[in-house]
């Protein structure tokens, strides 16, 4: 049967409050399994509120709507159960944790989900030559598993470690944060590469971005544009390009004449 | 009627001790008079500004007149030391050297000398051993040990010596009863000579105790002293300590306190750098969970030119415990070129948990480089956020960024079992004990 793809995500009217300030207003959006969306915006249109607000980030209020997600109401679930349940937020500024080894990180999550799902956990052999792989295909030196979480790293490295945790744990729905934002073309092959290989018709990805160019390498399925705390279009991917022609300015002139 | 006060009962004890106590004539002087000072300044109180965090009447319960012995259980201790490579082990019990308990071997270089049999034979070379208190307002619990002075160790490094292995002391209180035990230390290493000094505090059975020592260190003209300390007294424990030391030019001296155990735990250093280019590290970390009461003060004053001190104090406070940490440096007017550079670092795990921090700074002469910076505040929400948002419980990702916070000074620890001792003392107070071993 060919039915429609499950739908991973679904936000319906999410109306968020972050302080006294409106955020999110009125915001609809639908993922399906095998998708990927983009979302783009100016600064300030509300683009982190989003991704924080779905993965469970501490300091939102939601003031209405709703956010399923694979038929169970994700409000309704600590962040942790979202990270086992499969959701994995990609942080746009990664927090460095030290005196927290980055490989002890790594297994302590990826065994935290296993658990959760009922899965054996990996022991210690088997867990090093997972990461290894995963270290190579990220082009990260393995010394990076014994500094600490982020510690010292440059943005590159820090951005490679979001997408390098991404890989290992398989989320069902990847969230990306503006993990494009400050790479060099080079790290924005390498986080493209990874963002790539998940892609699977089990999966959905949201990546949240500023600029259309990691779009050149990670082509889209939706592109929705994200202004005043609402989606105020959506379309292909030649609204990406288009948006990268015209900025953003067009958008708020239609908008606000509509 | 009240039931009489500490300072009561330290004058009754004193007047039948003072000449009952080993020492003869001589010390029964210095005994008196330390009582005399004592009883005219008095016990410190909530109102003395560098003792106000402490619970003072914690302190008093504690019994001032009655110094009872027992007799330390060798299997009991055995299994409470650490294995430590090519150590020497030296043990005080109660305040008394125990030659039954400690190594017969003595390094080469090494002199050990029990100074309670020091005041049985040669009181007049004791007097002139032990440091006299003076009027230093921190001096009031050195006074006591003074007055009651009956035993301790000194350890002396020769000149140009260096001891490969570590010097383990071990300061033990049987707690057979409830009982106060004073216990002088000197340790003298000579102009060149090179140790590592390993101090371990341990308290058995459940009587209440509490041991006050009168401790000196002196470090000649580029000696060299690592000293490692670890408070690991039983709940009903308290320990009160008076450190003076003095570093002649060119030595080096680092400091590593663990205060991880006991009901109460004082400490006071009061340090001067002389001569040139002398330098010290101090490091401290303490943990003061349950209604535990840690309280820290550190003085040191830069004398010599070039003189270098490097401070790095860390507290975590959780349930109703308390903390202070008082750390005051001084660069005297003749300390050219000083360098001095101190951060005092706290963790607050519960709201009814109280960290005070007090850095002070008192600069003589310019030309001098000193910072300082002391914080006071609860875990990392942004840190806490990234751990469960990758799926771990919020009580791991509390337990592992507490146990992070601890380790960069752990990680400073020169002896590999202290260091692991250490950690496991944090890791069973800290939840999800299981995954931290698996940190280690």
């Amino acid at each position: 049967m060919s039915g429609a793809a499950r739908t991973i995500l679904d936000v319906r009217d999410l109306k968020v409050r972050a302080g006294e300030r409106l955020i999110l207003d009125g915001l609809s959006l639908a993922v399906r399994a095998g998708e990927v969306h983009a979302i783009m915006g100016p600064n300030g249109s509300g683009k982190s509120t989003l991704t924080g607000v779905l993965a469970g980030r501490p300091g939102f209020e939601v003031l209405s709507g709703s956010a399923t997600y694979r038929g169970s109401d994700l409000f309704a679930m600590p962040p942790e159960q979202r990270a086992r349940e499969g959701l994995f937020l990609a942080f746009q500024y990664p927090v460095e944790i030290p005196g927290v080894n980055n490989v002890y990180l790594l297994k302590a999550s990826l065994n935290a989900l296993r658990r959760h799902r009922g899965e054996p956990e990996l022991d210690a052999f088997e867990f090093l030559n997972l990461v290894r792989g995963k270290l190579a295909e990220m082009r990260m030196d393995e010394s990076l598993l014994n500094r600490g979480v982020n510690e010292g790293f440059s943005g590159g490295e820090k951005k490679r470690n979001e997408i390098l945790q991404m890989s290992l744990l398989q989320p069902t729905l990847a969230l990306l944060d503006e993990t494009d934002s400050g790479l060099d073309i080079d790290a924005l092959k390498v986080v493209a590469d990874g963002v790539n290989k998940l892609r699977s018709p089990d999966r959905a990805i949201v990546l949240v971005t500023h600029y259309q160019r990691l779009l050149d390498h990670v082509v889209p399925d939706r592109v929705h544009v994200l202004a005043g705390g609402k989606i105020v279009r959506s379309g292909g991917r030649e609204l990406a390009l288009e948006l990268e022609r015209r900025g953003y300015d067009w958008l708020r002139e239609g908008t606000a004449a509509a | 009627m009240n039931a009489p006060g500490p300072l009561e009962r330290i004058a009754a004890a004193g007047a039948g001790l003072a000449t009952s106590l080993a020492g003869g004539p001589a010390w029964s002087r210095r005994r008196r008079r330390a009582l005399d000072t004592l009883a005219s300044r008095g016990l410190p109180g909530r109102r003395d500004e560098n003792w106000k965090y402490l619970d003072h009447a914690r302190i008093a319960e504690y019994p001032f007149d009655a110094p009872p012995r027992a007799e330390t259980d060798a299997a009991a201790l055995a299994t409470r030391l650490l294995a430590i490579e090519d150590a020497q082990r030296i043990v005080i019990a109660d305040g008394r050297y125990e030659p039954r308990l400690s190594d017969s071997r003595i390094a080469d270089g090494l002199e050990v000398v029990d100074i309670g049999a020091l005041l049985e034979r040669d009181p007049q070379a004791a007097l002139a051993m032990l440091r006299a208190p003076g009027e230093d307002a921190d001096d009031r619990f050195a006074l006591l040990a003074d007055a009651f002075a009956a035993g301790g160790i000194l350890i002396r490094a020769a000149p140009g010596s260096v001891i490969s292995g570590p010097i383990y002391l071990v300061h033990v209180a049987t707690a057979a009863a409830p009982s106060v035990h004073q216990t002088r230390v000197v340790i003298e290493a000579g102009s060149g000579a090179r140790i590592t000094l390993f101090e371990h505090f341990i308290a058995f059975g459940g009587a209440a105790s509490l041991g006050n020592l009168a401790a000196e260190l002196t470090l000649g003209e580029a000696a060299v002293v690592t000293h490692l300390r670890l408070h690991e007294h039983s709940p009903n424990a308290a320990q009160i300590e008076t450190w003076v030391a003095r570093l002649a030019g060119g030595s080096r001296y680092e400091q590593h306190l663990l205060a991880l155990g006991g009901r109460l735990v004082r400490s006071n250093l009061r340090l001067a750098l002389e001569g040139r280019g002398t330098a010290c590290r101090l490091d401290g970390l303490f943990l003061a969970d349950g209604d535990r009461q840690v309280d820290l003060h550190t003085e040191v004053s830069h004398v010599g030119p070039a003189t270098e001190t490097v401070q790095d104090y860390r507290g975590i406070a959780a349930g109703r415990g308390r903390g202070a940490f008082n750390g005051k440096i001084v660069v005297q007017s003749t300390a050219r070129g000083a360098n001095a550079s101190q951060s005092s670092r706290n963790l607050l795990l519960t709201p009814l948990a109280e960290i005070n921090a007090r850095p002070q700074l008192e600069i003589q002469v310019d030309e001098v480089q000193c910072r300082h910076g002391a914080t006071t505040g609860t875990l990392d929400a942004e840190q806490l956020f990234y751990l469960v948002s990758r799926g771990l419980d919020p009580e791991t990702a509390r337990a592992l960024l507490t146990f992070a916070f601890c380790r960069d000074v752990t990680g400073r620890l020169p002896l590999a079992p202290v260091r692991a001792a250490a950690e496991s003392l944090l890791a069973a107070s800290l939840p999800d004990r299981d995954l931290m071993r698996e940190l280690g």
